[in-house]
């Protein structure tokens, strides 16, 4: 019998969720719709929560609740430019009104556009059970391909992205097409600089491998540089990063991602006068 | 232009708008059966076994041995088996499985174990010793062009298969009853399949009664292979105990399983004396795919294409149809003019650079007039106004400026322009109208002065439905609410061919012009009235000799001029369509709106043929077989497009009507990549072309310098 559960608050959805694990979270249900995954499954309805549908903003975050559809990050004034960017490229219209965000990150996928600029804003997810919940780096979310680090009975409720100057971002979505676009490579970076130090340097690549890639670490080789210093270890970074991404063949082969991953990171930099 | 051409609203429009129009698949199926087709895992093979689970009440497999007439679906050669038990290709239909729940089919499918003896496939056209058609054109004399040459330039040029991705899949539905077995379902060519059935089925031709239902899309693709399903269906309905029985494929399926654009590889050799073209040695071969199909016609159409819209007096053209174990490739908009007009364009653009001209004042100096010699040395017996569409969409694009600026740039973006000249045989080639389809149409006026066509031709989203009812309408004067067009049945409609080729609306639209003079001039105020006419070949035609390629391949072409501007983004290989510019002469639009739409929408179809449409064969098996992996465009991706109409009338088409249907899928892929070839500073020669191919040529510019 198809038992599809459709909760007003929170704690009902999380009370519902740990007697009957089994449910599985619809919001948009534009990913669980494709193709014969919806057959046969009951669903726990998470589209109606008020408490999941808000963004706001407190002292230290962007809180961003995890049944937004893009439609709505997109229309928001507290969104930053760069995932307001990333959300308008997402498939088309009438998917953009009913896909989340939350369900961007949940699925897993190292393609999801939004869920690139929440890693690379260092964003941290909130996840909720019944009777308990934690906050995660996303990082630290994704765990391989299509494998996330989420419990049962748990639920991303918010995602939350620190508060940080992103104005100065550089974004690509390389997709087959203008609409309706699986990317093939995507590309966020932010370079914070003032008084010619750079603060902040945050680079992710999606689509590229199993999982979104943040090579924070390698980052870091440009965090508290001067621009001069930072051109002078450019061919180290550039070095490094070339180590680091290791991308996979799929729909595009392994040479076209690696070649328009690292051109997309030499016109980031040279962009900024690196 | 005539009047004939201001537009009105498509007469279909509404109940398709609406929802209310009633598909294959919005049948009321509670009384109905499903049927799955047990399709073969390997490419070549022998049926030894198949292993059926046992099947629960109601449900019944069916197979070769349940054939009652021959176990052959008739096309052209009546190679293709309804159900095989001598696999050919992947995909390959050997029993269907029916029963009154579609899942538990699919279940008891999936739960179906096939075993094969295997044999060794062939996958490569051009290593296949299995050649179904071979086709020789001779015209002057090429020997002495050669060797009185300044320059012999070379070329070889390859495109891809293509998949229609019609909205709607292929789906049929059929009925065994009272002795007639009635089919009905998605198609463009209700006699074909009735001629099929009859076949199949043994049933005399009053017995099989095949109705069009409304279809969303064809281009071609179902034009062959509705007849292959639509016996399958029947073999399954003579089980049923007079129930339905249905077949919708999903998508995957419809992508595996039918017919697509024959690949293409054509070698090229020209040679040029005084900057001229003089002679021309083509080798043309497409890949037909494990059955002949439509791979005849094809052929002809790209052999006899192959010098392009060009005037070059000596010619000696080779084409070759080679059989591989893959699924057999049909018809498709354009039908072989896609694949050589691109091989001949990017030819015309290679030699012109050779020689360090530019190229398209180098085509222009080339194209054919009124009168010449066509590649079969027939003769271009009309106007030939492409040197005015050329200069519209040469004049409006700014080409001759922008294609110099566009040179040696650098930097990320890199634009480009690029110029293409085509044509389309309007029709059958040959003799086909005269001796094989001789079309017969019908006008029957009823009591009440309303007056309905009879004609096999399908409207499957082109406007036929409109645009015959608008011929009938202005030649009778009368309103088109008047007019009656009805989805065909042949049990009600005579056979006025199938509806392919561009040739529905210059040669049945002709009939029913001429049908509704003579019911003008015999009127009879509230009496019934049946008006038949018959196809009449025109008299101007010089005979085709289809074994010599010698003669009029058809009566009359339509013409078309394109320019398209791209930008390349050099970091990612990001390929735009900026703006298109195209010049269209069809002749007399019978409606404007419809037209420009087919205009655009084949200008679509052929770019994403050129830059977005891959879909690749692996041991046999497509990759492809998802929309997320084969990618068509959308609106975004081309948005500016300008389309001028230049109308120069056929004299034998309604209100100087002639073939509109096909062409625009011919000019778009040559003046893209045209266009690319300008932004890039390389000659091109393979669609698709795709984005890793612009890095690749960019990997390589780099090591180069």
């Amino acid at each position: 019998m198809v038992k599809n559960l459709l909760p007003e608050t929170l704690e009902d959805a999380l009370t519902i969720y740990f007697g009957q694990p089994e449910l599985v979270p619809y919001s948009g249900g534009t990913d669980i719709m494709v193709g014969s995954s919806c057959e046969d499954k009951n669903f726990l309805f998470i589209n109606r929560i008020p408490e999941l549908k808000q963004i706001r903003l407190d002292n230290e975050f962007i809180r961003f609740g995890s049944a937004c559809t893009f439609t709505e990050v997109i229309e928001n004034d507290l969104t930053p430019t760069i995932l307001k960017e990333a959300c308008k490229k997402i498939a088309a219209p009438a998917i953009r009104n009913v896909g989340t965000i939350g369900g961007n990150i949940a699925n897993g996928s190292a393609k999801a556009d939004s869920a690139l600029i929440f890693m690379v804003t260092n964003s941290l997810l909130r996840l909720q059970a019944h009777g308990s919940e934690r906050i995660l780096p996303l990082r630290d979310f994704y765990i391989g391909r299509s494998k996330t680090a989420i419990k049962q009975g748990e639920l991303i409720s918010e995602i939350l992205m620190p508060k940080q100057n992103l104005d100065n971002y550089y974004y690509e979505k390389v997709g087959a097409r203008k609409a309706l676009s699986i990317s093939r490579v995507s590309f966020a970076a932010i370079l914070d600089v003032s008084d010619d130090i750079i603060r902040n340097c945050a680079t992710a690549f999606g689509a590229v491998s199993d999982v979104i890639l943040r090579p924070s670490e390698i980052d870091n080789m440009l965090i508290g540089k001067s621009i001069k210093e930072a051109k002078a270890i450019k061919s180290t970074y550039i070095a490094t990063l070339d180590k680091a991404i290791v991308p996979r063949s799929g729909r595009v082969s392994i040479e076209f991602r690696k070649d328009v991953c690292m051109n997309l990171i030499s016109d980031f930099l040279e962009s900024n006068g690196i | 232009m005539n009047n004939i051409s201001s537009s009105i609203p498509k007469i279909d429009h509404l109940e398709k708008a609406n929802g209310s129009a009633i598909y294959v698949c919005d049948y009321d199926t509670d009384d109905m059966l499903h049927g799955r087709l047990l399709r073969s895992s390997i490419a070549k093979g022998i049926v030894r076994n198949v292993r059926i689970p046992e099947l629960p009440d109601g449900y019944f497999y069916v197979d070769s041995t349940d054939i009652p007439g021959k176990n052959q679906v008739h096309m052209i050669q009546d190679d293709t088996p309804v159900f095989t038990n001598d696999v050919q290709f992947i995909g390959e239909p050997i029993g269907m499985l029916v029963g009154p729940d579609l899942k538990k089919v699919g279940s008891l499918l999936s739960e179906t174990q096939v075993e094969y003896e295997n044999l060794a496939p062939v996958f490569d056209a051009r290593g296949s010793e299995d050649i179904f058609f071979d086709f020789n054109i001779e015209k002057g004399d090429v020997e002495a062009a050669f060797a009185h040459a300044d320059r012999i330039i070379e070329g070889s040029f390859e495109t891809g298969l293509q998949e229609h991705i019609y909205l709607e899949t292929n789906g049929m539905i059929g009925k065994f009853q009272d002795g007639k077995m009635i089919i009905h379902g998605s198609l463009q060519c209700p006699y074909y399949v009735h001629g099929a059935l009859v076949d199949a089925t043994a049933l005399t031709h009053e017995n099989v009664i095949v109705k069009q239902d409304v279809t969303g899309g064809g281009f071609g693709g179902k034009e062959d292979f509705p007849s292959a399903l639509a016996c399958q269906v029947a073999i399954a309905a003579f089980k049923a105990d007079g129930k339905s029985v249905r077949v919708v494929f999903e998508r995957e399926e419809d992508i595996i399983a039918t017919s697509k654009r024959h690949p293409s590889y054509c070698d090229y050799k020209l040679s040029v004396k005084d900057g001229k073209v003089t002679g021309m040695v083509s080798d043309i071969i497409v890949d037909a795919g494990a059955y002949t199909t439509m791979s005849m016609v094809v052929l002809q159409r790209a052999t006899i294409g192959s010098s392009g819209v060009y005037n070059i007096e000596n010619i000696k053209v080779r084409g070759r149809a080679p059989k591989t174990n893959t699924v057999p490739n049909g018809a498709f908009r354009g039908f072989g003019g896609p694949q050589v007009f691109f091989a001949i364009e990017m030819m015309m653009t290679h030699v012109a650079k050779e020689l360090g001209v530019d190229s398209a004042e180098f085509k222009l100096k080339h194209i054919v007039q009124q009168g010449d010699l066509t590649s079969t040395s027939g003769k271009y017996h009309f106007p030939v106004p492409l040197k005015q569409m050329a200069a519209k969409v040469l004049k409006e694009s700014d080409y001759f400026k922008k294609q110099k600026q566009y040179k040696n740039q650098t930097g990320r973006y890199r634009k480009g322009i690029g110029f293409s000249l085509v044509f389309h045989g309007a029709g059958f080639t040959g003799n086909g109208e005269r001796d094989i389809i001789k079309a017969v149409a019908h006008l029957k006026k009823l009591k009440d002065g309303r007056v309905e066509i009879l004609t096999a031709n399908t409207d499957m989203g082109q406007g036929l439905a409109t645009t015959f009812t608008k011929i009938v309408s202005k030649t009778l004067d009368l309103p088109p609410e008047k007019i009656i067009f009805s989805l065909p049945d042949t049990s009600r409609v005579p056979n006025s061919g199938p509806t392919v080729a561009s040739r529905s609306i210059m040669v049945v639209g002709e009939l029913l012009r001429r049908a509704a003079i003579r019911l003008k001039d015999e009127w009879i105020e509230g009496e019934e009235q049946l008006i038949e006419q018959r196809y009449e070949h025109p008299s101007f035609m010089i005979a085709f000799d289809a074994v010599n390629f010698k003669g009029d391949a058809y009566p009359t072409y339509s013409w078309q001029a394109t320019v398209v501007e791209t930008t390349i983004d050099t970091l990612t290989g990001g390929i735009s369509i900026d703006n298109v510019w195209g010049s269209f002469d069809v002749g007399t639009p019978i409606d404007e709106s419809i037209v420009i739409g087919q205009m655009e929408g084949g200008i679509i179809q052929s770019l994403g043929y050129a830059i977005m449409e891959k879909c690749t064969i692996y041991n046999g098996a497509i990759n492809n077989k998802k929309l997320c992996d084969y990618i068509i465009p959308t609106a975004p991706d081309f948005p500016n497009m300008n389309v001028y109409l230049y109308v120069d009338e056929y004299p034998e088409g309604p209100f100087g009507a002639k073939g509109a249907g096909e062409m625009s899928h011919v000019g778009g892929a040559p003046a893209v990549l045209d266009a690319i070839q300008n932004a890039l500073g390389t000659k091109l020669s393979k669609i698709p072309f795709m984005p890793e191919d612009v890095l690749d040529i960019l990997r390589e510019e780099k090591l180069d310098d």
